[in-house]
């Protein structure tokens, strides 16, 4: 067998730690040596303390235990995300890990809603979700403990510290034979011929040589950015945000659900976690300045803060391509969008599980770069039209950012998604991508987007018959709630950060 | 709210026809819409087969077809998959089986186990680890419970001529009005149908067309923007000939596909019957040299039946315009090399279900129906292009020339992902699965250089004894399966037991 691909990373945040986790547990070091440079005087970013379900499947992937991360990372559940005034001032919704109505129904269920809407019916779309209504009432279990079909209908993510989450995987990641260098890169050395990257020279004048580099150096993007000269696709007139504050408040309820609150000028985030809550407030300095943000953020907590604001600034888009020559971003280096619906760590994953099953030889196999290329993109573009759905369906005046977000072209593939539902309550489904039907329905509905009409296999059922059905089964949803544990017993029973052992069997019994 | 459709009328004939009329039955006219059938003459003749793929099950549950019936009224024989002999050189015929998605053997993709113990030495072909294969060429028919891990389905050959009836008996006896005739003018305002005149001067309206009527689009070919994209330049063959010989004894659990010099021979099982069908160039050879030709390269006799007909590939620019939907081969039409002819049928079906019009007056749901219409027949087009493309007869004119040309890009990529990784990269909308093009791909030769390196973790001993458990899950499996005869008596022998209840 040949010697083994030599692999390194720039960059220790989450992306890095991340990378040097999945590559050193899935790969044999037959196949790969993984080496991490990075420097302790470089913060991280830290992006997403909250994420989305798709992290469970990494974690398990990578063989960790679901219980012991939550503990050090002082982590909490997340069964959806809460908007509150997005569509217009006072709206409030929860776009919900889990489908509206029961298991293997979504494709007619709202087409019933709205027609019994049509018939008089008061009731909101999440009365029909799981997870919302659980969410709202701050309650939590795992869904595979019990096995109906009801109680199958949510997933749920996490909210945790995404500096111990990194911390966490250094420690997997060093423990499986990943090679720490602390140091900062000088110059990049590259191939005269073929323009690959050869290696990295340190401050210290070390020289890190290697097959493949992987770029977790965030916005800097040093190797694919900065040496490779990759060029940047600039996204910010559909999402004009381009700075953030981040502040940690003393900790708060333990609400299983990030809250995004738009704002004057953009929204502001709430993450609770075990130990503080995390908030921010993205903005765009077209609408708002520097010091006004992080004086209405400020202002806005509903805890004592526990340190000053921090400010982070971005450019939503991504790299014309991810992977060029022997480089491959993750992470920020790669692209950025806002943490509106908490895809950044998403995007990190994806980058790693297309990366491994697709990794190169000592040569760059062209044909695996092109897949891995086409894959991002699509991941990044429906994610971005996503996030713009957001913006594009408010209806608020009061504020000049709203104001361009409604009046903004977006992109065709956003526009004729958002007509076929205005006019026939129709959602595209596609193969590749984060966001299914019920994610966009959740958006469309909770930003007030009532469909002129419905599809007309929702009028078989007699009227009557159909409303006692959706209160029957909404009846039926919220006993269920009020069968499962408040969300922070369950937190302290499973995986209370204060905790040193695993939760006994009785323990965790109901 | 705006007006409601009222009306749908079915234009067409056979079994699109009764696949429309029957799904819309169950469908939309609990809601109040009336579904109307003009029948056309029908294109089909006695020697006509329709070869179906399993998934048709899950359409006959839709509209309630009691698939005993099929057994015993269609000459029905069940079929594991199909058999491609002669394609490439002097390699032995592989199957294409009707597998669902294998289970994964120690987290990963089996076919990323089975590539790097190729490249080890290990000697059993692809196919063996397939159950659909293996029950083929055991002649066993895999009716195995749906809740196993390992799966598989079978197809379908049919009488067309009955199983058309079977369907028009059902959907008449469901409540559908139907009328037969010819068409004797459309007549269209813009782009949309005002009525269609019949021959014996007869004005049918409707807010909803549905064209069925096969490669005539009696009513789609009318309409403006719905050209013909033709698809010649990959695929060469231009005329089809079916014809019928004599029953094969014991009945094969599998279609035969067999590559001759100038296109290709399906042998399609029936229970009365073998269907013969030849697909060629006709630049390349004469009908009647071709039927001279024809008993010796199906290896036996042949009926008097033979019937040639021109044939023409391609996909309409637009299969929905104004308030004319087309499903089938109104929409797009392929060679009957894998089978995809009824699937495409119930596909279009089914989506037009899912974006059935809110209301008379606008159809904004037609673009996003072109465009899954579209994305189905690129995906179906390579999947079958793909044979012609890997063939290895080497120094034969139409073959070397069906290898040599550049193919799409959507094929180019899989080819390529396939090549360097053992990868399918799937699009939306794919009626063949990672299984299926696996199949295709191996089958023809198409070997994958590398492998996930992931399955590098797999302890070596792990690894064999991995590929072992499937190869002995399959054995068992297969062994626990009925014989096709067994499994055809069987369906005739419940439905009597059924019967002899209901008395």
């Amino acid at each position: 067998m040949s010697e083994p691909l030599d692999i390194v990373i720039l960059g220790g945040g989450t992306a890095g730690w991340m990378a040097a986790t999945a590559l050193a547990s899935l790969i044999p070091p037959t196949r790969c040596r993984v080496r991490l440079v990075e420097s302790e005087e470089i913060g991280i970013v830290g992006v997403g303390e909250a994420t989305f379900p798709e992290i469970r499947n990494f974690n398990h992937a990578i063989g960790i235990d679901e219980a012991e991360m939550m503990r050090a990372t002082k982590a909490a559940f997340k069964l959806g995300i809460q908007f509150v005034d997005w569509g217009f001032k006072g709206s409030n919704y929860i776009h919900p890990f889990g489908v509206h109505g029961p298991v293997g129904m979504d494709h007619i269920f709202h087409h019933r809603w709205l027609r019994a809407r049509n018939l008089g019916l008061k009731s909101e779309l999440q009365d029909y979700s799981f997870a919302a209504q659980a969410a709202r009432d701050c309650r939590f279990e795992l869904p595979e403990t019990r096995s109906t079909a009801l109680d199958c209908a949510y997933t749920y993510a996490y909210h945790f510290d995404a500096g111990l989450y990194a911390v966490y995987l250094r420690g997997l990641a060093e423990r499986r034979g990943v090679v720490r260098t602390e140091g900062k890169v000088q110059d990049v050395v590259r191939d005269p011929e073929t323009g690959n990257i050869r290696s990295l020279l340190l401050e210290s004048g070390e020289t890190i040589s290697g097959d493949l580099f992987i770029d977790c150096s965030g916005f800097r993007s040093l190797l694919l950015g900065k040496a490779l000269g990759v060029g940047w696709e600039d996204w910010s007139k559909w999402l004009p945000c381009d700075r953030a504050f981040a502040v940690p408040s003393e900790p708060d309820e333990l609400s299983p659900y990030t809250r995004s609150t738009a704002m004057e000028a953009g929204w502001r985030w709430r993450i609770p976690l075990q130990h503080r809550t995390g908030n921010g407030y993205v903005f765009s300095t077209g609408f708002i300045d520097e010091d006004e943000a992080a004086a209405s953020l400020m202002r806005s907590l509903e805890t004592r803060a526990l340190a000053e604001p921090r400010m982070l600034k971005f450019q939503a888009g991504r790299r014309l391509v991810n992977w060029e020559k022997n480089c491959v971003a993750v992470g920020l280096a790669g692209g950025f969008l806002e943490p509106l619906e908490s895809t950044s760590i998403y995007l990190i994953q994806v980058a790693i599980m297309q990366l491994v099953p697709l990794l190169p030889g000592k040569i760059v196999d062209p044909r695996l770069r092109d897949e891995f290329n086409r894959l991002i993109d699509l991941q990044y573009e429906r994610i971005r039209d996503f996030l713009i759905l957001h913006y594009k369906l408010n209806t608020r005046e009061d504020a000049e950012i709203w104001r361009y977000a409604a009046a903004m072209d977006v992109p065709e593939s956003l526009t004729r998604k958002i007509e076929l539902f205005r006019h026939s309550a129709i959602i595209e489904r596609y193969r590749d991508g984060l966001f299914p039907p019920t994610s966009w329905l959740s958006v469309f509905i909770g930003q007030g987007l009532i469909p002129e009409s419905y599809s007309p296999l929702a009028d078989t059922m007699p009227g009557e018959s159909l409303i006692s059905h959706l209160d029957a089964f909404h009846a039926d949803l919220l006993d269920r709630v009020e069968e499962m544990r408040r969300h922070n017993r369950f937190i302290d029973l499973y995986c209370g950060a204060e905790r040193s052992t695993a939760p006994t069997a009785t323990e965790m019994r109901l | 709210m705006t007006r409601r459709i009222q009306q749908v009328v079915v234009v067409g004939a056979d079994a699109p026809a009764w696949m429309a009329a029957a799904a819309l039955l169950r469908s939309v006219s609990g809601a109040g819409i009336r579904v109307r059938v003009v029948e056309l003459p029908t294109l089909l003749q006695p020697v006509d087969a329709y070869s179906a793929l399993p998934e048709l099950a899950g359409f006959h549950h839709r509209i309630g077809l009691d698939e005993d019936l099929l057994f015993s009224l269609c000459k029905a024989v069940p079929v594991a998959g199909r058999r491609f002999s002669n394609w490439s050189g002097a390699a032995p015929p592989f199957i294409h089986g009707y597998d669902r998605a294998p289970p994964p053997a120690a987290g990963l993709g089996f076919t990323q186990l089975w590539i790097k113990g190729r490249q080890n030495g290990l000697r059993t072909d692809f196919e063996n680890f397939s159950l659909a294969s293996v029950a083929a060429k055991a002649g066993r028919v895999p009716a195995a419970p749906k809740d196993a891990e390992l799966h598989a389905a079978f197809g379908y050959n049919l009488d067309a001529r009955a199983y058309s009836a079977l369907l028009r008996h059902g959907t008449m006896r469901g409540g559908v009005d139907s009328k037969a005739g010819t068409i004797a003018d459309v007549e269209i305002e813009g782009d949309r149908i005002v009525s269609v005149i019949l021959d014996d001067g007869e004005r049918v309206e409707a807010d909803l067309f549905v064209d069925a009527s096969g490669p005539r689009a009696a009513l789609i070919g009318r309409m403006p923007g719905a050209d013909v994209e033709s698809w010649r330049e990959w695929l060469p063959c231009d005329r089809m000939l079916v014809a019928s010989a004599k029953a094969l004894k014991p009945l094969p659990a599998f279609s035969q596909i067999s590559a001759f010099r100038h296109g290709w021979i399906g042998l399609f099982p029936l229970q009365d019957r073998t269907a013969v069908v030849a697909v060629y160039d006709g630049r390349e050879t004469s009908d009647q040299a071709l039927l001279e030709d024809l008993p010796a390269l199906a290896e036996m006799p042949i009926g008097g039946d033979a019937i040639v007909s021109d044939l023409s590939q391609g996909v309409r620019r637009r299969a929905w315009v104004g308030n004319c939907v087309a499903i089938g081969e109104s929409a797009f039409s392929l060679e009957p090399l894998d089978g995809a002819q009824l699937h495409i049928v119930h596909y279009c079906i089914s989506q037009l279900m899912t974006l059935f019009p809110v209301e008379a007056g606008a159809f904004p749901e037609a673009p996003l129906y072109d465009r899954i219409i579209r994305r189905l027949a690129f995906n179906l087009r390579d999947f079958q292009l793909a044979h012609y493309k890997l063939n290895r007869r080497f120094d034969m004119p139409f073959w070397d020339g069906c290898r040599d040309a550049p193919v799409p890009e959507t094929l180019q990529r899989k080819l390529d992902v396939f090549t360097a990784r053992g990868r399918v990269p799937l699009n939306d909308d794919e009626t063949f699965q990672e299984q299926d093009w696996e199949s295709l791909f191996i089958g023809h030769g198409l070997m994958p250089q590398s492998y996930d390196p992931r399955v590098d973790a797999i302890p070596e001993q792990e690894h064999i004894a991995q590929v072992q458990a499937r190869l002995n899950d399959i054995v068992g499996l297969v062994e626990a399966m009925p014989p096709v005869d067994a499994f055809i008596a069987g369906a005739d022998d419940q439905r009597g037991t059924e019967m002899t209840a209901l008395g």
